[in-house]
Formats: structure tokens, C-alpha cells, sequence
């Protein structure tokens, strides 16, 4: 016969099993249901999915006493392996500069396929847009040009909020329309993008350690379908040439319409708010 | 060696606002309890009469490390690194107000030292307020600040120069002069001391070709209203003039330094322009300092600096 000790004891098991599990389950970031950004449960798991890359950090000795800010601004990575355009792959070389205030992103591809390789720049600024002939091209009389390249605004700023630290941002900034779910297992963000790209859905699927491993993009209108695109990412680690505790993915797949457009392993990714710049130049503000 | 004072630098960062709360300012300075929560480290309203000068203009004079009277380990301002955390959920870009997202305190586990040098390393550059090089000079920046422990004039008992030094710790103002004194331990920088005695009578900057150039380089200054400015040139090309990032310049760099007092509140701000290397003049995001209250304070000793070697840091580049 149980004594009253005895169920005592056995009631604090339960209990503790009971907050062990719910404890378990909020690290997993697995919701009981689907819920939004301003609910306790969604926020958990956009705050697990930014503690598991080292977003939320503080400066003070010990940890304490300071909030936690989301400490990525800029960063830098340099990636190689193969990108394919009009039926044909080429190996790549990939080096991303990218800004989230303001949001920018310079994109210089080296293809070194066929007898000439391709070199260029391709950058995005709020709502500019353009090509650079070298490094900076445009800004210095002499110093190579900047061609605008407006048409391409809103696929080069999508290039910023698939990144697994954009998928965090964006998923804050939409606040009350961040939906938190299951699918097969996975916790899954889905939230709409803003801005220039207003209309498009994006949806991101964490793995059991909380690392964004699969962005998907969906545009509303058919007419943007180039803006429907899919991206895997994984082996998540601190590759950064100055250590920071910020993990980023070693290897990054991209695909549009089901085929693959990018495959690159990440060589280094600088996530130290390196010094990296995008002032527009004025052709491309007041094109001629 | 010397333990630098990086290891503090996160504290002078954000960690040395931390003392400070927009309850406890709005009733003076004080040093909050051990284990007190204090989340604000956003500027605080000044309070108190701007004394005047004879001639009517403010007058700067005093002690202005009024954080704390312990220099040795508190910042004496408010070094922002272009952000503001006024709240345990809302954090600022002060460049361009962007909100950033915040988590407040909770139960965070502790930091060792490498983490919080990292944690360091990460703020100190989170603002969106970068100067704009010419292209030509992107890369070059990105390394020496990647290589800072090793490349920053400063580790080597350099002066850290205008406007890296950034405000004084003292200010005496005459009808003539107006003289600054930087203090270098517990200043923000464990750096040389260094001070400047500049002219109040109008003069105009000498020549540029005539002058040896130098850290501090040449100022000259003139009433704006009730701000003091101050107008620098004839430097040479060995400092560098933010307090992260590697920014160099050339000897052709030109500052101007703003000074304006409201009650216990000394606001500085400096605008660098320097067409050798950069593409636009660049403005730093306010500092802020404030009054030492207590009447009896006095600036610590002068401690001898020493090359640092910071290579036992758990990051390449300042934090």
C-alpha cells in the first residue's frame, strides 16, 4: 500500500518529468499547435532558431544584466562549387557581401567554365539595383562603371531573406503574421516578406537543434514565379576567419522550379559585422 | 604585460552604461547595488543650470567623468557603438532608428572570457554608421580590422589621436584656452594620456605644409551659438580614427569636433573628412559624458602604458 510519503515522492516524478518534457520541447522549439510570433510559443521558437546561430548576444561580463540583442548586421562568405544558368552548369566560385541595415547584398560569381570566365558584380540597395565592372565600379571617376538594374531588385533582395539569418529577421519583423507549425515532425516558420517584396510567402523548416535546414519562397502573383525558390542548408558551424560563436551553414543548395541553380560549399563566412559598403552610385540613381 | 583594457572594452561599449538607468539619472549619478538590473543604456536627460562664462558662452569646465569617480574601471561616456538598448525589448540603431531586435535579461547562462570577448567583438560593430572609403580601400580595412590585435597604432603606446580619443575626461575653459585632458587608463582606450590647449582667440589654422603632422594634429576653435567647435588639421597618417573597424586615414584628414553642455551633459560629436580616402565625410554617432557630481573627485593616476600583446584574446580583432 503507498504511503503518503511515497505518492508524495512519486507526484514530484511526475511533476518534473512533466517540466522535463516541456522543457525538452520548448528547446526543440516544437509547438503544440500553430501559433503566431506574439504568442509564447512562436517566439520561443524564432528565439531557439537565433540562439542556435548565435544572434541574441550581450556584451556584459558574465551574461547578465544587458539584454540580448540581435548582434548580425553585416557579414562576408566565400563559397565554391557549381551554379547553373539556360541548361548549363559552370563551377563558381561565390563570394556574398550582405547588409541587413540597410538592407544590400553585393554578389561577385566567378564561372570558370568555357574559354572566357565570367566575372560580376551584382548588387542590391533598398530599391536600387545594379552591375558593377569591378569592385565598387561607378563610384570613382575612372574606376570601372555601374549599370542599373532595376528589373532585378526584388530577386536580389530575396537573396538577403533566405539567408537562415534573414529567415530570423523577417520572421520577427512580421510580427502577429509569423505562423509556427508542424509538418512531418519539423517545426516550421512560415511568414509573408515586405517591402519590394510584398506578396511573397516564405517558410522555413528547423531541424531537432533549432538550425534553419530548408527556406522556401512563394510569390502570390504567377507573374513573379521567378521568386518561388528553394533552398537547403546544412552542417551548421563557426566559419569565420574571426571566431564569434555565430554558426552559419557549410553547404548551401538553391533551386528554382525544382532544379538545382546554386550548389557551393562555404570556404569562410565572416559574420563579424565585417566592413562592407553599398553606397549607391549616382548613375545609378539618376540614370542618364 | 599590460592586461589590456579591451577586456573592458565591451563594458565601455555597452557593459559601462549598465550602471546607469533613466530612474537613477533622472535623480542624479549613482552607482547601482551589486546585482541590480539595469537594462537602459540609453543617454540620459540632463539636469541642472549650464553655467555661463563672463562673455555669455557655456562653460565647459569641469569633470566630466561622472559615470563614476573610479576611472580604472568605468568609461567616463557614454559610447554608444551607434546603438541605444532603452528597454529589456527595444533596442535602436542611432543612425538611422531601425529597431533592433532585443531579448530581455533572463536566465542567461554566464559568459567565460572568450564568449563575452566574441559577444564584445559582435556589438561593437552591430551599428549601421560606417565611413565610405573608396572602393580601392574596402579590402584594406577589412583587414586591419580583422588583424587589429596586431595592426592598431594604439598596442604599440600611441596616442590614440583626434577624434579616436574621443571626449576628455577634463576640461578647463579660460577667456584664451580651452584645455582637454584625456586620461588614458580608464579612458576608453588603455592608451597614452594626452591632452590639448587650444586658442579661443580666432586664429586661423597655420598652413598645411607648415606643420609637422601628429596625432592630435592642429585645432583651432570658434563659438557656434553655445557650441564649441573645433577644427583639426595637420595630422599625420599613423592613427586611426574610429574606435573599431581600422579605419586609417591620410594626412590630409579634417575634423571638426562639436561640443554642446545642457546642465550635466556634455554631447560630442566629430565629422571626419579626409577626400584622400574616403568618398564622403562621415559624422560618428553622438557621445555622451557626464558631470562628475562629487566635488572631491580627482582623475586616477597616470599608470605607465606598455606594448600589449593580445594575442591570448579570444578573438583576432578589437572587442
Amino acid at each position: 500500500m503507498p504511503t503518503i510519503a511515497g505518492l508524495a515522492r512519486a507526484s514530484i516524478l511526475i511533476v518534473i518529468a512533466a517540466l522535463a518534457f516541456q522543457s525538452v520541447g520548448a528547446q526543440n522549439g516544437h509547438p503544440d499547435e500553430s501559433s503566431t510570433v506574439g504568442t509564447p510559443d512562436a517566439a520561443k521558437v524564432i528565439k531557439a532558431a537565433a540562439d542556435a546561430m548565435g544572434m541574441p548576444r550581450n556584451g556584459a561580463e558574465g551574461g547578465g544584466a544587458l539584454p540580448q540583442i540581435d548582434v548580425i548586421n553585416r557579414m562576408q562568405f566565400w563559397g565554391s562549387g557549381t551554379s547553373s544558368s539556360s541548361g548549363q552548369t559552370y563551377k563558381t566560385d561565390y563570394h556574398v557581401s550582405a547588409s541587413y541595415n540597410p538592407p544590400a547584398m553585393r554578389v561577385e560569381i566567378t564561372r570558370a567554365d568555357g574559354a572566357t570566365p565570367q566575372h560580376t558584380f551584382q548588387v542590391v540597395r533598398d530599391n536600387y539595383a545594379w552591375d558593377e565592372s569591378e569592385l565598387g565600379g561607378g563610384l570613382v571617376p575612372g574606376k570601372g562603371t555601374a549599370t542599373p538594374s532595376m528589373t532585378a531588385i526584388k530577386t536580389r533582395l530575396l537573396q538577403l531573406w533566405i539567408l537562415p539569418y534573414g529567415v530570423v529577421k523577417a520572421a520577427i519583423a512580421a510580427d502577429d503574421k509569423t505562423k509556427v507549425s508542424a509538418e512531418n515532425g519539423f517545426t516550421v516558420i512560415t511568414f509573408p516578406l515586405s517591402g519590394e517584396l510584398a506578396g511573397v510567402t516564405e517558410k522555413a523548416t528547423l531541424d531537432s537543434k533549432n538550425f534553419i535546414t530548408k527556406v522556401e519562397t512563394k510569390a502570390d502573383n504567377p507573374s513573379l514565379k521567378d521568386l518561388d525558390l528553394e533552398v537547403d542548408y546544412s552542417d551548421y558551424a563557426d566559419h569565420g576567419e574571426v571566431q564569434t560563436d555565430v554558426l552559419s551553414p557549410h553547404h548551401v543548395v538553391e533551386k528554382r522550379g525544382g532544379k538545382t541553380v546554386l550548389d557551393i560549399e562555404i570556404k569562410m563566412w565572416n559574420a563579424d559585422n565585417p566592413y562592407v559598403v553599398f553606397p549607391v552610385p549616382a548613375s545609378v540613381k539618376k540614370p542618364s | 604585460m599590460m592586461r589590456c583594457a579591451c577586456s573592458k572594452m565591451a563594458v565601455a561599449a555597452v557593459g559601462a552604461l549598465c550602471f546607469l538607468s533613466s530612474a537613477v539619472l533622472s535623480q542624479g549619478i549613482r552607482v547601482p547595488a551589486k546585482g541590480e538590473l539595469v537594462t537602459i543604456t540609453a543617454p540620459p536627460k540632463p539636469t541642472g543650470e549650464t553655467p555661463r562664462t563672463p562673455d555669455g558662452h557655456p562653460d565647459l569646465t569641469g569633470l566630466w567623468n561622472g559615470m563614476s569617480d573610479n576611472l580604472d574601471t568605468i568609461a567616463n561616456q557614454i559610447y554608444n557603438d551607434g546603438i541605444s538598448i532603452e528597454g529589456p525589448h527595444l533596442t535602436h540603431d542611432i543612425n538611422d532608428g531601425a529597431k533592433i531586435a532585443t531579448w530581455p535579461v533572463s536566465r542567461v547562462s554566464k559568459q567565460n572570457d572568450e564568449q563575452y570577448n566574441r559577444a564584445g567583438t559582435l556589438m561593437r560593430r552591430v551599428g549601421s554608421s560606417l565611413p565610405i572609403y573608396k572602393p580601392q580601400y574596402w579590402e584594406m580595412v577589412q583587414d586591419l580590422d580583422t588583424n587589429a590585435n596586431d595592426e592598431d597604432p594604439t598596442n604599440g603606446c600611441l596616442t590614440a589621436g583626434v577624434p579616436r580619443e574621443g571626449m576628455p575626461s577634463y576640461i578647463v575653459q579660460d577667456p584664451t584656452h580651452i584645455f582637454m585632458l584625456y586620461p588614458g587608463q580608464g579612458h576608453l582606450f588603455a592608451t597614452q594620456t594626452s591632452y590639448r590647449m587650444i586658442s579661443l582667440d580666432k586664429r586661423k589654422h597655420t598652413p598645411l605644409e607648415d606643420l609637422d603632422g601628429s596625432d592630435d594634429g592642429e585645432s583651432i576653435a570658434h563659438w557656434d551659438g553655445d557650441t564649441l567647435v573645433l577644427d583639426t588639421w595637420g595630422f599625420n597618417a599613423t592613427s586611426w580614427f574610429g574606435s573599431v573597424g581600422g579605419y586609417f586615414h591620410s594626412d590630409n584628414m579634417h575634423v571638426i569636433e562639436r561640443f554642446q553642455r545642457d546642465g550635466n551633459i556634455l554631447t560630442w560629436t566629430a565629422t571626419v573628412d579626409d577626400p584622400d580616402v574616403l568618398l564622403e565625410p562621415w559624422t560618428m554617432t553622438p557621445r555622451v559624458a557626464l558631470l562628475n557630481p562629487d566635488p572631491h573627485a580627482v582623475l586616477p593616476k597616470q599608470l605607465a602604458c606598455s606594448d600589449r600583446s593580445l594575442g591570448h584574446y579570444g578573438t583576432k580583432e578589437h572587442h
